[in-house]
Order: structure tokens, then C-alpha cells, then sequence
């Protein structure tokens, strides 16, 4: 208990005790409790399109990241010992690298002179650059670059867990393909699933860096609104609003995450 | 109560609120070899732990050598344990690991030399100084953790399923040198065990615990030949005890009449004391096995199920056989309770 | 043979995907032109050398430098204890605990950064950097916490027992026996913690004062004014500090299974 105690009182005083005196905050206009903040924020458009927007980003890239994740974390867990490893390695990699490096690249390839643009307009397909840079495409594969890592990285630790041959015993009992995943590398990977979509969905929520280089204020997300209210604006009531509807999210997000995982166990 | 060495007095072990044990008594005499025995959950691990002083009682005494240790903290107290995991440390070297407490004493090195040397060699290990446990097998790691503790020179010696995780060849070598180096040292030991046959090899005197209770405390003798409980007796390999209430013998399924001497308490078969192929009752055979000497065999009684063995000379009988057995009197254990 | 090429095929543009990008910065970077193209317009290594010239990276790296070091020793400082008490002792308020230091991962960081500013720089006078120290140091506990728990579980407890019978005190088995078997996780932990804070941008964003700005923050700030090829350069480098970093960690320590 001692020797828990100081990270414990270290952590609330200095980072939750500010986070929730920030929270009380949108609740508080003049010095008088109300729900003014809240009410003035949801009949704004613009912040129903940021908020629409963030959670529809959000849920594809998980959706996405998905997909993509049991496809390429099948084949790593199949692969060799040491190949795997370097593999897995080459994965992990991404994680350790500055976010902002990661998201300008694709400044270089989406941009009006980028690598997309130049092949679009040198193969006659469109006589002008197209727009990419600052749309929400721009966002949705920044995005999911960022966070892809999370979800191989959870499903290849839940495959590593399945029991040896449940795969070829399904098969021998005459399982399709699509049975065997649905039936049994689902059902038994479902603990990875769940661990990484919550990464990815509540690090895409609250991703910063990403919808401001490659949205800019053209796809503002929560994170950028946010930042835009308290700079541009000196609005610490939207903030504080704001901050409380993330937070309220990634919370949400990991309860029913677990909720999920839990009732179909 | 004056030749205990080791002396539990009204000992009381609880784990938050759920008492394990609830009021022990058991004297240990010097340079005696105890077995604590008993299912998974009797309590006699905890015990250990207590001797040990891994844990503090809920209420009662522990004394040791005339002193009594029930608060002493568990580094002071000058007792050796050999933890079922062996707990040797990945870190260091064989010779470190055995060295490891006197230099936490500052002894002098030319002295931490000799013993750790002298102990390595009473396990065959000296060899092996330079290895880190990782590098070594199982029975050596076992060893070690001996070793380890015996540098030590302990008062008392505590063994957590010493033999357990070891192959039945390593299982009987290990048994031989806990025998010798206690013969050689005279130290006292205390083992736990949930395994009734290394019990009856190793101790002098056995402690059966049931529910943080002792079912019984004598000999392997005593223990073997004469349970004073059911449990003791089903403990101790009599496969077949049935309830005796007048002139009726009474089982899982049903009764039948008998006409025994005794009329009340519990009476108990082994396995060999059942004759098969003749007999005043019929049962169903449901399941042979062959085992070398002795053919076992399952039967469906009127009193449930019963388990036999004959010689394995005798003339066999398969599955779905109908045949005639006894539970003779004489062969029988008669337990009162 | 033909599930062996599908699941080539799967792997190879789901790593082009991750890592390809990289390594058209490194090209970007090293164009002779001085605006961003791909390809570059000639070959030259002026952008590489500008970033060490440029005052604000160098104050600003130094900045990110200090804070990683110094915020990952003193959330190893809190997070080992606490990493030995959560797993060790049947601890009252245990889960509470564990929920407390695990927060910082899931409240967003740019309203932390924001009520660091409001609450403690502004009304106490906290410096910014002080306040960066202590953010990033919140941050990266749970990281160190969770790694530093991880090799503890692997470590079995009968092990400080066996030390205490011996004649060691609490604290002496903790020192001769446990730490000396976690070396590997608390060195894993340093690095990702290290690593985390480094990178870090949310939590920084609203606390930057006059001259003081981590890396990050001063390479977004810098691209929205200039787009010259040395953000480009800049990121190559960092890419391959993390490379290196993470290339000797994984040969060490087998990094990635902490991560």
C-alpha cells in the first residue's frame, strides 16, 4: 500500500484533480451550474458535423484496421519462427516513430504535387491535381497508418494463444473457410479484437496530430475543434464540453468493449 | 510436553477471514522427520508457512528450541525451506545461490568457501559451482535448493512436496538423500506431502490433517495398519468401507444382511482382502485391468461399487461377468467411529 | 503454395502500407530543390545538415531530450514500487489504485496539456517546464507500470521468501533478488517510456511558453510556415534514431513483446 501510494496521490493530484476541475468547468457559466454550455454546443452545426464526423472516422479505421488485421495477423502467426519475429518486428516498428514524421509523409504522397497527383495526371486519368490533402480520405488513411500496429499487434497475441490445430480439426470436420473463421479463429480471437478496436477507435477519437496536418481546419475533428475553441477563441466552455464528450467516449468505448467481450464468453 | 523441539500450541491460521486452521496442537521432537499429509487445501502447507513464519498466526504459539518465535520475522528465525518451485535465484551461479545467506551474514570469504563447497559436495553438485539454475535439470535444481537451505545449518529443516516434481527415478534418488543427510545432520524436518506412499517412506511420524484438523499423528505403522478414521482408512489405500448398523452392512447403492460380530461403526477392505470367484453374494464385473501381480477388478455390488484384486493366477473374469465374492470378516478393518 | 503467396502478398502491402512512407521522406529529404517533391528534384544532403543548424530544433530537441530522460527515471522512480506493491500484496483499494495510475493512458492528452496550463501554470506559477516534467512524468507511469508488472508476474514471488528465510529483510530481497531479474523489463520500460514521451504532442500543445517547445510541437509549427524539405529530413532522422533505439532494444531484450 505504501508503495503504491505515491505513484497513486502523484497521478490524481497532478493529473486528475486538473483534468476534473477542467471538466466542472463547462458545467459552470458566470459562476452558476448549467447545462448551458452542453445545450449551446449540440445546436451549433458545425460542432454536429465534427462530432458526427469524428465518430464516423473513428468507427471505420477500427472497422478497417479490422480487417486488415486478422488478414495480415493470420499470416504472421503461420509464418517460421524467425521470419515471424523479424516480421512482427517491422510491425511494431511504426509505434516508436514520432507521429508527426509518420503523418507528414503522406503530405509528400497525397499533397497537390505528391506522388498520387503526379501518376493520376501523367496517366491522363484527370487533367488537374485532385484534391486528397484535407479531406476526410486523407484523415481515414492517415489514421489508420497510425494505428493499424495496435490491432495486428492484439491479434497476433490472441492467435498465438490458439490451441494448436483447432484450425485443421475444424477443417477435417468440414469447415469452409469462412466457417472456420467465423466459428472458431472469431470466437476464440474475439479478447484481441475487442483490445485492439478499442485502441484504435479511442486513439482515433482522440487523435490530434493526423486531422491537423492532413484535415486541416477544412475536416476538423474533436481534437482540432478543441484546439481551435481554446486559441482561437478563448473558449473554455467548449472546451471543457468537448473534453468531457471525449472523455465520456473513451470511456463508453472501453465499457462496452468489455460488455461485449463478456456476454459472449 | 519437555523433549518437543519444534511445539504448535493451539496454533490458529487464517487467511483475511477464512479460518484454515483452526486450533492446532502438534509437538516435534529433535532431529525427528515429520510428514505433513493431507489433501490439497488440509491446511498443511499453511502450517508450513507459519513454522516458517511466512505468515502470522491468528492466535496460538510457536516454539522453537525453548523460544518462542510466534512474532520473530520470518529472516531470523533460522529456518530452512525448500520450496516446491526450488525458488533458486536465475541470477546467480549455483555457488551464489548456496552462498547467498551467509553473505548476507558478512562471514569471511575463506569461510562461505568451505561450507558452500562441503554442502555442494553432500549433493553431488560441486561440479556443477559455475551453472546458473537455468542451465541445470530438474533433480540438480532440486539439489540445489537443498543445499541452499542446509548451508544454512537451520534449526529446522521445512520441505514443501519435496519430491513432487520430479520423475519417478529422480523421485527415489531424492528420497534416499533426504534420509542420509538427515541421518548425517540430525536435523529436524518437516514435509509436506499430499502423497500417502512418500509419507509412509520418509517420516517417522506422520500428521494426516483434514480441514486444518488432524485426523490422526503416529507412526507409518500406526497410519498404515490402523486408521483411526474413515478418512484415514480411505487415505490409506482401504478402497472398500462400508457402514455397519446391526446386522446390516450398509453402501452407496443399498444394504446387505450380514451377520458380523460388530454391529455399529465403519468397516473397512483393501482391495486383495475381497475374495473374488467364491462367495455368499453376486455382483457384475464393470472393469479388469491387469497389473502385473495382481489382477483389479470393479465390480456392481448390492451395496455399490466395490473394488477387488486377485492373484493373477487365479482364473479371470471379463466384463459382464456374474460372479460370486465375500467380504470376510476376518480380513476386515474395524473402524468404531 | 498458393496460400504461401496470398499470404505474401498480405504481409508485403500491409508493410508498404506502414512503412513505405518512410522511406519516401528519406528520399524527400534529400532533395537538392528547396521545396517538398517526390521524386526530389536532384540529390543533395543541405536538408540533413540544415536541421542542425536550425536554433529552435536544437532548443527544442534538447527540451524533448530532458523531459524523456528525466520524466521516464521519475516514473520509474514512482511506477517500480507501485509495479511491486499491485503485484506482490493483496493491496487494500488495489483495483482503485490500478485505475488511478492507469488513467493518464485514457484521458486525452490535449485536456490534460490544457488543465495543466489553466490550474497549475497560470494560478500557481508553475513553469511551462515543470509542468512538462510532471505531465510527461504522469504519462509515461502507466507504461511503466504495466511493463514493469509484466516481468514481475514472470517472476515467481516464492523466489523473495526464500531471500527473507535466508536472512534477507523485505527490502533486501527486493534489491538482491527481484531487481536483479527485472533489469530487462525496467530497461524495456525506460525505453517506451522514453520513447512515448518523446513523441509526445497532444499534452505539449497548450504547454508551450517563449522558447520553450519539444520537438514535435516546434516541427508542426515550423511546417506551417515553411515547406521546405528539412521536416522531411528532420523526421528521416528521428525515424532512424527510433530504429536504431528500437532495433537494439528488440536484440537485447526481445523488446516487442513488451510493447
Amino acid at each position: 500500500m505504501a508503495l503504491a501510494l505515491p505513484a497513486a496521490v502523484f497521478t490524481a493530484l497532478l493529473f486528475l484533480l486538473p483534468v476534473t476541475i477542467l471538466l466542472s468547468e463547462a458545467f459552470t457559466i458566470n459562476g452558476e451550474w448549467s447545462l448551458q454550455g452542453y445545450v449551446d454546443f449540440a445546436t451549433t452545426p458545425l460542432n454536429q458535423t465534427v462530432f458526427l464526423r469524428t465518430l464516423k472516422l473513428g468507427a471505420l479505421v477500427a472497422f478497417t484496421s479490422a480487417i486488415i488485421g486478422y488478414a495480415c495477423a493470420f499470416c504472421i502467426v503461420n509464418l517460421e519462427g524467425k521470419s515471424r519475429g523479424r516480421i512482427f518486428g517491422l510491425v511494431v516498428l511504426p509505434l516508436m516513430i514520432s507521429p508527426v514524421a509518420r503523418t507528414y509523409a503522406w503530405i509528400v504522397i497525397l499533397g497537390r504535387t505528391g506522388i498520387v497527383n503526379d501518376t493520376i495526371v501523367s496517366l491522363g486519368l484527370s487533367d488537374t491535381p485532385i484534391r486528397i490533402l484535407f479531406t476526410e480520405t486523407a484523415v481515414f488513411i492517415g489514421l489508420l497508418q497510425l494505428f493499424l500496429p495496435l490491432m495486428i499487434i492484439s491479434l497476433v497475441s490472441s492467435m498465438e494463444n490458439l490451441p494448436r490445430d483447432v484450425i485443421s480439426a475444424a477443417r477435417v470436420l468440414g469447415a469452409n473457410w469462412f466457417q472456420v473463421f467465423t466459428k472458431v479463429i472469431l470466437p476464440l480471437t474475439k479478447d484481441g479484437l475487442v483490445m485492439g478496436g478499442t485502441l484504435v477507435f479511442t486513439g482515433s477519437l482522440t487523435a490530434y496530430i493526423t486531422p491537423a496536418i492532413l484535415g486541416g481546419s477544412r475536416v476538423l475533428m474533436l481534437e482540432t475543434l478543441l484546439y481551435q475553441r481554446v486559441n482561437v477563441a478563448n473558449d473554455f466552455v467548449s472546451a471543457g464540453v468537448i473534453a468531457t464528450i471525449l472523455i465520456v467516449m473513451c470511456f463508453a468505448a472501453n465499457l462496452l468493449l468489455k460488455r461485449i467481450a463478456k456476454a459472449r464468453s | 510436553m519437555s523433549d518437543a523441539y519444534v511445539s504448535l500450541q493451539n496454533l490458529s491460521l487464517a487467511y483475511g477471514n477464512s479460518i484454515v486452521v483452526p486450533d492446532l496442537n502438534i509437538d516435534i521432537r529433535e532431529g525427528e522427520l515429520i510428514a505433513l499429509l493431507g489433501p490439497s487445501g488440509c491446511g498443511k502447507t499453511t502450517t508450513m508457512r507459519a513454522i516458517a513464519g511466512l505468515m502470522a498466526p491468528h492466535s496460538g504459539k510457536i516454539i522453537i528450541d525453548n523460544v518462542d518465535v510466534t512474532r520473530m520475522p520470518a529472516n531470523k528465525r533460522g529456518i530452512g525451506l525448500v520450496f516446491q518451485s526450488y525458488a533458486l535465484f536465475p541470477h546467480l551461479t549455483a555457488f551464489e545461490n548456496a552462498a547467498f545467506g551467509l553473505r548476507l551474514q558478512k562471514r569471511p570469504a575463506a569461510e562461505i568457501e568451505e561450507r558452500v563447497t562441503h554442502w555442494l559436495a553432500t549433493v553431488d553438485l560441486v561440479h556443477l559451482a559455475d551453472r546458473k539454475p537455468a542451465e541445470m535439470s530438474g533433480g540438480q535444481q532440486q539439489r540445489l535448493s537443498l543445499a541452499r537451505s542446509l548451508v544454512m545449518e537451520p534449526k529446522v529443516l521445512l520441505l514443501d512436496e519435496p519430491l513432487s516434481n520430479l520423475d519417478a527415478r529422480l523421485r527415489l534418488e531424492m528420497r534416499t538423500e533426504l534420509q542420509r543427510v538427515q541421518r548425517d545432520t540430525g536435523i529436524t524436518m518437516v514435509f509436506v506431502t499430499h502423497d500417502q506412499a512418500e509419507a509412509l517412506a520418509l517420516a517417522d511420524r506422520i500428521v494426516l490433517m483434514k480441514d486444518g484438523i488432524i485426523e490422526q499423528l503416529g507412526t507409518p505403522d500406526e497410519l498404515y495398519n490402523a486408521p483411526r478414521t474413515v478418512f484415514g482408512a480411505d487415505f490409506f489405500g482401504f478402497e472398500n468401507i462400508f457402514e455397519v448398523s446391526g446386522q446390516d452392512l450398509i453402501g452407496a447403492k443399498g444394504k446387505m444382511p450380514v451377520a458380523f460380530g460388530v454391529t455399529a461403526g465403519h468397516m473397512a477392505w483393501r482391495p486383495g482382502a475381497v475374495s473374488v470367484g467364491s462367495g455368499p453374494w453376486e455382483g457384475v464385473v464393470t472393469g479388469v485391468a491387469f497389473a502385473g501381480e495382481k489382477r483389479e477388478y470393479v465390480l456392481d455390488t448390492d451395496l455399490g461399487q466395490i473394488k477387488a484384486a486377485t492373484d493373477a493366477s487365479d482364473p479371470a473374469h471379463q466384463i459382464g461377468d456374474r460372479v460370486f465374492f465375500d467380504l470376510p470378516e476376518a480380513a476386515a478393518f474395524s473402524i468404531s467411529g | 503454395m498458393q496460400y504461401k503467396w496470398t499470404s505474401r502478398l498480405v504481409i508485403g502491402l500491409t508493410l508498404t502500407f506502414l512503412i513505405g512512407p518512410f522511406l519516401i521522406i528519406v528520399l524527400a529529404g534529400l532533395s537538392a530543390g528547396d521545396f517538398m517533391t517526390f521524386p526530389p528534384e536532384g540529390l543533395s544532403l543541405k536538408w540533413y545538415l540544415k536541421v542542425f543548424t536550425v536554433d529552435s530544433f536544437r532548443a527544442s530537441f534538447t527540451l524533448s531530450m530532458f523531459l524523456a530522460v528525466f520524466g521516464t527515471i521519475a516514473a520509474l522512480i514512482l511506477g517500480v514500487p507501485a509495479a511491486y506493491a499491485i503485484s506482490r500484496y493483496d493491496i487494500p483499494f488495489g483495483e482503485t489504485i490500478k485505475t488511478i495510475v492507469a488513467a493518464p493512458i485514457i484521458v486525452p492528452g490535449i485536456i490534460v496539456g490544457l488543465a495543466l496550463l489553466r490550474y497549475l501554470v497560470v494560478p500557481l506559477n508553475f513553469t511551462v517546464t515543470l509542468a512538462l516534467f510532471l505531465a510527461h512524468t504522469a504519462l509515461v507511469l502507466p507504461y511503466a507500470v504495466r511493463v514493469v508488472s509484466a516481468s514481475l508476474n514472470n517472476l515467481r514471488s516464492d523466489m523473495e521468501e526464500a531471500a527473507v528465510l535466508l536472512g534477507c529483510t523485505r527490502l533486501g530481497a527486493f534489491m538482491k533478488v527481484v531487481l536483479p531479474n527485472i533489469q530487462g523489463g525496467v530497461l524495456a520500460a525506460f525505453i517506451l517510456g522514453f520513447v512515448t514521451s518523446f513523441n509526445q504532442v497532444p499534452v505539449s500543445l497548450f504547454l508551450s511558453g517563449p522558447g520553450v517547445r519539444t520537438l514535435p510541437i516546434d516541427m508542426l509549427s515550423y511546417m506551417e510556415i515553411t515547406y521546405d524539405p528539412s521536416v522531411a529530413a528532420l523526421s528521416a532522422l528521428l525515424a532512424f534514431l527510433s530504429v536504431i533505439i528500437v532495433f537494439i532494444a528488440e536484440k537485447f531484450l526481445g523488446f516487442s513483446r513488451y510493447v
